[in-house]
């Protein structure tokens, strides 16, 4: 028996079946449901940890099952796939804790566990799929996975968010479908391919290829973020803070994202791309949707809100890498899909933290902040200056590599872009540090909970210390082996200069 | 294993400051902020050159210390010490620790531009040095700090900007991004001219050189002396030393850029001096020494780009000029502070500042009445600015109050030396 043909079913297996079981758990079931949570992630970072290494070392993993005549369902762990599932498990047990101290006493939490494990499975099925079919399959079922997630609070606010965020995603999806079914009809195989599988077709179908292109971006655009097609966003962050995390770090908006990349580079390949001339475009797109982002960010108040816009902002600079169409410019495209993560992360949990410890939500209220919860605006302080790009935190690394590739794909216009982007973010999250560590605290806070002499819970305090933590290393040990750039340089070499 | 014991002790010199600025770690320890610089004078003591190469840090970085680099290290020390020794905070201050965990912040951050040896490790370091030296500035400030505060960090994220610009550039050039290698292969590329601007412009938004010595005058002005004795010695004299490692001096004529940087020069002396001469209160003399000061040093460098050969030849004159300005000017504003300390109201210290002030605003006013026709446009300003200075000749000399020049008075120099400037580049 091949284990090797099995472990990709396997990684999304871990989390799916203690899934299942958690929906039919009583709500008293805490220790239980708390167990198979985390065995949960733990193995599946196991089976994750397993694959790196045998990929590293030239393996192959790779599960396909019958689906439909001459379609299969492939699940197949290479580079650029490994990237995302590691980020999605690394994150997801990270969030699994957060979530346990989060909800703790709150209702429905079988429900929320039930579908936040429902939810990673389909994400990791997305990074895992091998062709578009099967990345189709899991793009819908996280659709309908983290619709209960939205909404889970139940007030009308959230339903109104999560109607939103329905509405905009089956739109994407039926592009995206429509895109894939008339791919299909002219190649005959949706298997994601390295280079890509479009280039032997002749001239005569480059205009449709062109409108595939737009149909698949505009459906990937949506969860993506992109301008206009990321009104459901900024709405949606009425979600508890763990869900909020898993939105806009671990899952939705990096699966859209991750679509783009996959389109770019192992359906349409990135020179046969930059020949049809659609990557210009898409880099127009992103550009606008990452200065769009920032000036919106600019004006909010709600701290959830302003990290929301910031996310529609730095989710473009992903798109934006792989548009350059370059090397090095993939580099910073690629391996800020990690590093907007694990920045990003870290940013909601202690948004999730302010607003559990002490009732904060407003920016305007996080006056002295700092000198209450030192630890958690300390993970905050990492999180934005990385977010600004500052040195040696990990959005240093991002942008370094975008420049560069900018740069050397002779596009100067993308440094005029990243600088305003910078200058924009230092002028939205620096307010917030100088009040958090400056300004005077008010006599009382909002809704202050009380834990001793801890500043909030371990449950709560950990996640972002470690995340924040986890965004500073990739930045300072960027040249390690094994590290996010260490990887992205792999996945650029082989979709560059491998024949 | 001599050479593993010098690298050690400078590992130690830059991860020291680091790990005391973990509060739990320095709980303990009396004196942090002096500890924290002692094995970086242990190591301005010990003789001979020493590097250390960290190939996991950022794209791999490396540090070292060498003859030029002793003397800043000499200077960095010299500064802190006296800044630990002003600072007056004790552990009973509410506010003692995080004022000293930005302190021993911004001394890594310093000791880490001083050490490094590419262009990666200097910005990554001076970021650090730039953002926590504004929380050491404004820490438990009043509004009028803020503002000081707000304008050094307005100067400070375009300054970073700007930098992080060149060094893009730089690295698109050259994989070894090492100060040599780089002044080397920044010369004659399709990227130089624009690469030269933006560290000029950098470097001169970093340290406060005119035209963009706003934050500085402000900062003199508001922050307490026991952390503006710091404002020459960290970000003036990092900033100096920044434009002498990123520019490409001795390489290669550059005219325009050089004439412009001596251009800069000039006006910073002028303006340096003329504000010295119109606002002389005590507090404010280092802020004028120093544009004063860097405007000389700004011609020299202006020189040395114009003459390669002449720049070869006194080069090593640049680093002992750096540290003897980031000393003078400590040592200059801890004795103000300290005098300011113990004489409330040293008249007899402005006297001779009083009559030069008259004398050179008669001298204004003459100017004035007879080119009363072709500056019609700046004699209101002018004459406005001057009535006000008039009026009240006793404020100028008050100690403690702030510093009373009005904005207009400043934009009006500011427009006379850029006049000078417009009509020096049409007499070439």
């Amino acid at each position: 028996m091949n284990w090797n043909a099995w472990i990709p079913l396997l990684v999304v297996a871990s989390s799916l079946l203690p899934g299942l079981v958690i929906f039919s758990l009583a709500e008293e079931r805490v220790r239980l449901r708390s167990t198979l949570n985390l065995a949960g992630a733990l193995v599946k970072l196991a089976l994750v940890g397993w694959m790196l290494w045998g990929v590293y070392h030239g393996r192959h993993y790779e599960t396909r099952l019958a689906l439909l005549p001459d379609l299969e369902l492939v699940l197949r762990a290479g580079p650029l796939s490994l990237l995302f599932v590691t980020l999605s498990s690394v994150l997801w047990l990270v969030t699994t804790v957060y979530a346990i101290g989060y909800l703790e006493g709150s209702p429905h939490r079988s429900r929320f566990f039930g579908f936040f494990s429902l939810c990673v499975s389909a994400t990791v099925g997305v990074a895992l799929s091998g062709n578009l079919i099967s990345f189709l399959l899991f793009y819908e079922l996280l659709t309908l996975s983290t619709y209960p997630l939205i909404v889970h609070r139940g007030t009308e606010v959230a339903r109104r968010a999560g109607h939103s965020y329905l509405v905009y995603t089956i739109f994407g999806g039926a592009l995206l479908l429509l895109g894939t079914v008339w791919l299909y009809t002219l190649t005959g195989t949706l298997e994601f391919t390295p280079q890509g599988f479009l280039n032997s077709l002749g001239e005569e179908h480059h205009p449709a290829l062109i409108v595939i292109f737009a149909l698949m971006i505009a459906g990937l655009g949506v969860k993506a973020a992109l301008v206009p097609l990321h009104g459901w966003l900024p709405q949606a962050m009425v979600a508890p803070a763990p869900v909020s995390a898993l939105l806009h770090a671990v899952a939705v908006v990096k699966a859209g994202v991750f679509g783009i990349v996959r389109v770019v580079y192992e359906v349409f390949g990135v020179s046969f791309a930059a020949e049809l001339g659609v990557t210009g475009p898409l880099a127009w797109l992103a550009a606008t949707t990452i200065i769009y982002g920032s000036l919106r960010a600019l004006f909010q108040d709600d701290l959830k809100r302003r990290l929301a816009f910031c996310t529609v902002s730095q989710l473009s600079y992903i798109v934006l890498g792989v548009a350059i169409a370059g090397p090095i410019a993939t580099i910073g495209g690629v391996v800020h899909l990690v590093h907007q993560g694990l920045m990003k992360i870290a940013l909601f949990f202690c948004a999730g933290n302010l607003a559990e410890t002490l009732g904060i939500h407003k920016v305007s209220e996080m006056n002295g902040v700092g000198r209450r919860m030192p630890w958690t605006m300390a993970a905050f302080t990492i999180g934005a200056f990385g977010m600004m790009g500052a040195p040696p935190i990990a959005g240093f690394i991002s942008k370094w590599y975008l420049g560069l590739g900018a740069l050397e794909a002779g596009q100067e216009w993308v440094i005029l872009v990243l600088a305003g982007s910078s200058l924009l973010n230092a002028a939205y999250f620096l307010p917030i540090l100088h009040r958090a560590w400056f300004q005077e605290p008010p006599e009382t806070w909002p809704e202050e909970r009380k834990f001793g002499r801890k500043e909030t819970a371990w449950a709560l305090l950990l996640p972002p210390v470690i995340t924040a933590l986890m965004a500073l290393g990739a930045g300072m040990l960027a040249s390690a082996p094994f590290s996010p750039l260490g990887w992205a340089q792999l996945i650029a070499q082989r979709e560059f200069y491998q024949p | 294993m001599n050479e593993d014991i010098h690298s050690i002790s400078l590992l130690i010199v830059m991860v020291w400051p680091l790990l005391l600025a973990i509060p739990a770690v320095r709980s303990r320890l009396p004196w942090p902020g002096h500890l924290a610089i002692m094995p970086a004078a242990v190591r301005v003591i010990l003789p001979g050159d020493s590097s250390f190469e960290l190939s996991w840090l950022f794209f791999g970085t490396e540090f070292a210390i060498d003859g030029e680099v002793r003397w800043i290290l000499a200077m960095t020390v010299a500064v802190w010490l006296l800044a630990a020794t002003a600072a007056k905070s004790s552990k009973s201050d509410p506010t003692y620790d995080r004022t000293t965990t930005f302190f021993l912040l911004t001394l890594a951050g310093n000791v880490g531009v001083v050490l490094a040896t590419d262009l990666v490790g200097f910005f990554s370091f001076s970021t650090l040095m730039g953002y926590s030296f504004y929380g050491l500035m404004i820490h438990g400030g009043n509004a009028e700090v803020q503002r000081a505060g707000r304008l050094y960090l307005i100067f400070l994220i375009v300054a970073d900007l700007v930098l992080f610009e060149a060094l893009l550039l730089a690295a698109s050039t050259t994989e070894d991004l090492r100060y040599k290698v780089v002044r080397q292969a920044m010369v004659g590329t399709s990227s130089t001219q624009f690469y030269l601007w933006m560290a000029l412009v950098g470097f001169v938004f970093k340290a406060g050189i005119w035209p963009a010595q706003l934050w500085l005058s402000s900062a003199f002005k508001s922050v307490p002396f026991s952390r503006a004795l710091l404002l020459g010695g960290v970000p003036v004299s990092m900033g100096l030393l920044g434009m002498v490692r990123w520019l490409p001096f001795g390489e290669h004529a550059f005219y325009v850029f050089g004439m412009v940087i001596q251009m800069i020069g000039v006006a910073s002396i002028l303006y340096g001096a003329l504000r010295f001469f119109t606002n002389a209160t005590m507090k404010m003399l280092p802020a004028w020494s120093i544009i004063t000061v860097t405007g000389f040093f700004m011609a020299t460098l202006g020189t040395g780009l114009v003459y390669p050969a002449l720049w070869s030849q006194y080069e090593y004159l640049t680093h002992p000029f750096i540290a003897s300005l980031g000393i003078f000017l400590a040592a200059l504003t801890f004795t103000i502070g300290r005098l300011q300390d113990t004489r409330p109201h040293p008249a007899f210290a402005s006297r001779k500042v009083e009559d030069l002030s008259l004398w050179v605003g008669k001298w204004i006013g003459a100017i004035r009445r007879s080119s009363k026709d072709r500056l019609f446009g700046l004699q209101s300003l002018w004459r406005g600015s001057w009535l006000k200075v008039k009026e009240q000749p006793q404020r100028i000399l008050d100690w403690g109050k702030p510093a009373v020049l009005v904005g207009g008075w400043s934009a009006a120099i500011t427009m006379f030396v850029l006049l000078g400037l417009m009509l020096a580049w049409l007499a070439r």
